[in-house]
């Protein structure tokens, strides 16, 4: 009987004890979630704040290269021109005609970002601005352009489309397996 | 947390995606170019190229560009496959001391994943550029049927780029995975694969969670290449045909025709007919010559039919051979067929998969990106996993307020992510109005009876004073549980009324299609209405702004002006309640220029009126 009273006081002490518990317990997990949210939030923030520069870049962009696929069509109506012109004869009298056209339009074109890369016999092959379509043996350096076969060209900085050109190569040096 | 690196490491081609903002997003590499070749080369100076720049060069450095290197990952020397392919990839296959493969670059021997390793570290370079932040996780793709062996090469190569593998993933579970075919239970998915250079074929069987492969085909050695190479060979032999010249000897000729054949066959996915036209193409003794054909569609697919036809008895071997062969399932076992691959954007291809099984076909994603994007989207699941606080929702209807007329005006429009909060002003629409009505809706017609209505309320105790003068501030806020409080602030007496809304997103799926679909079906006549409310609004407000002016004019303006502004007010009020928008509008644009005469009858009155003598300073 004696031990009645102290095991209520132990209870009421437990019960004490049990409720600090559970409310550190409840405080920590409060704490917790709140570090997740804080975070949670911080980041949504950031990468919002990220998406809003990413996407004004992705404009400038959209804006400087949105014209890629027509200036790259229209590049193959001035190649065509090329090719005429080297054909015509320099007393023909279309020829003048032509080549005026041809210049009227490449500088509407360079006027909207388009530049030509110019390639000349000699040069040295560079897989930036050229692409290797075939190799011709030569008394050449290895690895000098020889031809060009068609043109290349750029919008602003960006390459379009490679100039594809043919590549010196040492006589009697084959690189395919046998 | 750092972004994980979706990653389509293909064959011939590879892509990369991330999730940004709950959304995949395919990154562009450091040429701006949404697809890396994937290419290795050593140069002739020593140097390093890989992608693009690799594959530019290819065609003089043969020995020292390593690509489809894919087709010998995680192979015995020993395969059949390796020793077929040996016999066409241009540089030297050796064994390793393993028995592995190795294969030469610049006098060094390289494993197939070192080779894949540097495509992977150019793609983590350039999207860590492109993102502007370190990226140390990624997910791999891998056809469904890469052995164990295989699979943890492609995770070995991931490792030597110095990402950590979160997942090597089948690619057609990440094409099934981009189109959310994951979430469907117990669905069958063909996923028809028609690469550059492999035909893939996959049947997969969606469960709980899981995705399992049941069976895979294919060709290893049949892709859009060798649809290009008919389109040339076909071009050559009519030319030689027609024109007796044969143009394959002319590699500048052949150049131009084979970037021709290439955007001919583009074109000819959405056109029924194109044109090759290539002036000055050669030149014979008898002068220049030029190049002018059509190519129809019906000729390309007469050109490739072989080709599609055994593709489609392809798939319909791999599903209905008996098991290990196949998947032995029947073609109408078949619930979702996803395309990927470039080739696949042909017509007559998607024609003849979806013949075969009766059933349109998943195409609405790029079929060069799906898999990449399939990629991001596990990458995202796994980046969820570890923490993701944050599943923002959408509004799915419009919530707007009824202004004058009974026009429902949009405050939140659909689709709009939540939380969120808009703040607008409106004003009366009488002389002395004391208190509005703040009628709150849902919906997408334009008339507010139409709608769905979510609450009511009265703002009084508005001073007095003429239409158009108070200014009440209304403010629409949503939080991220959907809570729609609504609250009218009249800024002058600064009195203030709000209503807190439970249930503005929770409209059943069926509710929001029903209301969808019955906007979409009155939409004509509702903008009728809503045209003809507007101009009745307009028409209204001149009437009373007429009035008002002819009122404070008074004896100033002469009597033959007034009355002609009389008539054209008696005219407007006529017609404004009808429900022609055009005759109200009419009736308001002669009364609107009949009332410019106040003004200048006002200002030629002030003119006549004598001037004030001039002040004498003396």
């Amino acid at each position: 009987m004696n031990e009645e009273p102290k095991e209520e006081n132990k209870e009421i002490v437990n019960d004490e004890q049990k409720l600090d518990d559970d409310l550190k317990e409840k405080l920590i997990r409060c704490e917790k979630d709140r570090d997740e949210y804080l975070e949670g939030w911080k980041r949504a923030k950031a990468d919002f704040i990220n998406y809003k520069k990413e996407e004004t870049k992705r404009f400038e962009e959209l804006i400087k290269f949105g014209t890629a696929e027509l200036i790259q069509e229209l590049a193959a109506i001035l190649d065509s021109f090329d090719f005429s012109l080297t054909v015509l004869k320099n007393d023909e009298p279309a020829r003048k005609g032509i080549f005026l056209i041809k210049s009227q339009f490449e500088d509407f074109l360079k006027k909207h970002g388009f530049s030509r890369i110019v390639v000349s016999k000699g040069d040295k092959f560079n897989p930036v601005l050229h692409e290797a379509v075939g190799e011709i043996e030569s008394e050449e350096p290895e690895g000098v352009i020889l031809e060009e076969v068609s043109r290349g060209y750029r919008l602003y900085d960006k390459v379009l489309k490679p100039s594809r050109v043919m590549v010196s190569k040492i006589k009697g040096q084959s690189q395919i397996k046998e | 947390m750092a972004k994980i690196l979706g990653i389509d490491l293909g064959t011939t081609n590879s892509a990369i995606a991330v999730m940004e903002g709950g959304e995949p997003r395919v990154l562009e590499n450091a040429e701006g170019n949404r697809t890396t070749p994937s290419i290795v080369a050593i140069n002739k100076s020593g140097e390093r190229l890989v992608g693009l720049l690799a594959k530019r060069q290819s065609v003089v450095n043969p020995k020292n560009t390593i690509f489809s290197v894919k087709r010998l990952i995680g192979r015995k020397f020993s395969d059949s496959e390796i020793e077929r392919d040996k016999n066409w990839l241009p540089y030297d296959i050796q064994a390793s001391m393993q028995g592995g493969v190795e294969v030469k670059m610049a006098n060094r021997s390289y494993k197939p994943e070192e080779i894949s390793a540097m495509v992977l570290q150019k793609l983590k370079l350039d999207a860590e550029a492109k993102l502007g932040e370190r990226i140390e996780e990624a997910v791999i793709t891998v056809p469904a049927y890469f052995d164990d062996s295989e699979r943890q090469a492609t995770k070995n190569a991931g490792e030597i780029a110095g990402f950590k593998v979160r997942r090597i993933l089948n690619e057609p579970t990440a094409a099934a995975l981009a189109y959310g075919l994951n979430k469907e239970k117990n669905e069958k998915i063909v996923v028809y694969d028609f690469g550059g250079g492999t035909f893939d074929i996959s049947i997969l069987e969606v469960g709980d969670d899981t995705v399992e492969v049941k069976a895979t085909g294919g060709d290893t050695h049949l892709g859009g290449d060798d649809f290009d190479k008919r389109i040339i060979e076909y071009l050559v032999a009519e030319y030689k045909k027609n024109e007796g010249v044969d143009i394959s000897k002319d590699p500048l000729a052949l150049q131009r025709l084979r970037e021709a054949a290439e955007r001919a066959k583009h074109e000819l996915s959405t056109a029924i007919e194109t044109e090759i036209n290539l002036p000055y193409i050669t030149s014979d003794s008898s002068g220049p010559k030029h190049f002018l054909m059509k190519l129809t569609r019906a000729k390309l697919e007469d050109l490739v039919r072989d080709y599609i036809e055994r593709s489609i008895m392809l798939v319909r071997d791999t599903v209905t051979a008996p098991s290990p062969k196949g998947a032995g399932l029947k073609l109408s076992d078949i619930d979702e067929i996803v395309l990927v691959g470039g080739q696949t954007r042909m017509p007559f291809i998607q024609e003849e998969v979806k013949k075969l099984f009766n059933k349109e076909p998943h195409k609405g994603i790029n079929p060069d990106e799906v898999v990449a994007i399939g990629a991001a989207v596990q990458a995202g699941i796994l980046q969820g996993d570890v923490k993701d606080i944050l599943l923002l929702d959408v509004t799915p209807l419009t919530l707007s307020i009824e202004t004058l007329g009974g026009v429902a005006t949009s405050m939140i429009p659909k689709n709009t992510t939540v939380p969120t909060a808009k703040t607008q002003i409106f004003s009366t629409a009488a002389d002395s109005q004391t208190s509005v009505e703040i009628h709150v809706g849902q919906g997408e017609r334009p008339m507010m009876a139409d709608n769905k209505t979510l609450a009511r309320f009265i703002l009084d105790g508005i001073p007095p004073a003429p239409r158009g003068i108070p200014q009440i501030e209304v403010v629409f806020d949503i939080d991220a549980n959907g809570i729609l409080k609504v609250s009218a602030l009249d800024k002058a007496s600064g009195k203030t009324q709000s209503v807190r809304i439970e249930a503005s997103t929770s409209l059943s799926k069926e509710e929001i299609e029903k209301l969808k679909k019955e906007a979409a079906e009155h939409a004509d006549e509702d903008q009728k209405k809503k045209d003809a409310i507007e101009a009745k609004n307009q028409a209204e407000s001149l009437v009373y702004v007429a009035e008002k002016s002819l009122r404070e004019a008074g004896d100033k303006v002469p009597a033959e002006i007034k009355d002609a502004i009389n008539q054209k007010i008696s005219r407007l009020k006529e017609v404004k309640d009808g429900n022609d928008a055009e005759v109200i509008k009419t009736a308001t644009s002669e009364l609107s220029q009949e009332i410019q005469k106040i003004g200048e009858s006002l200002y030629k009155n002030k003119g006549d009126e004598p001037k004030q003598p001039e002040p004498n300073n003396n």
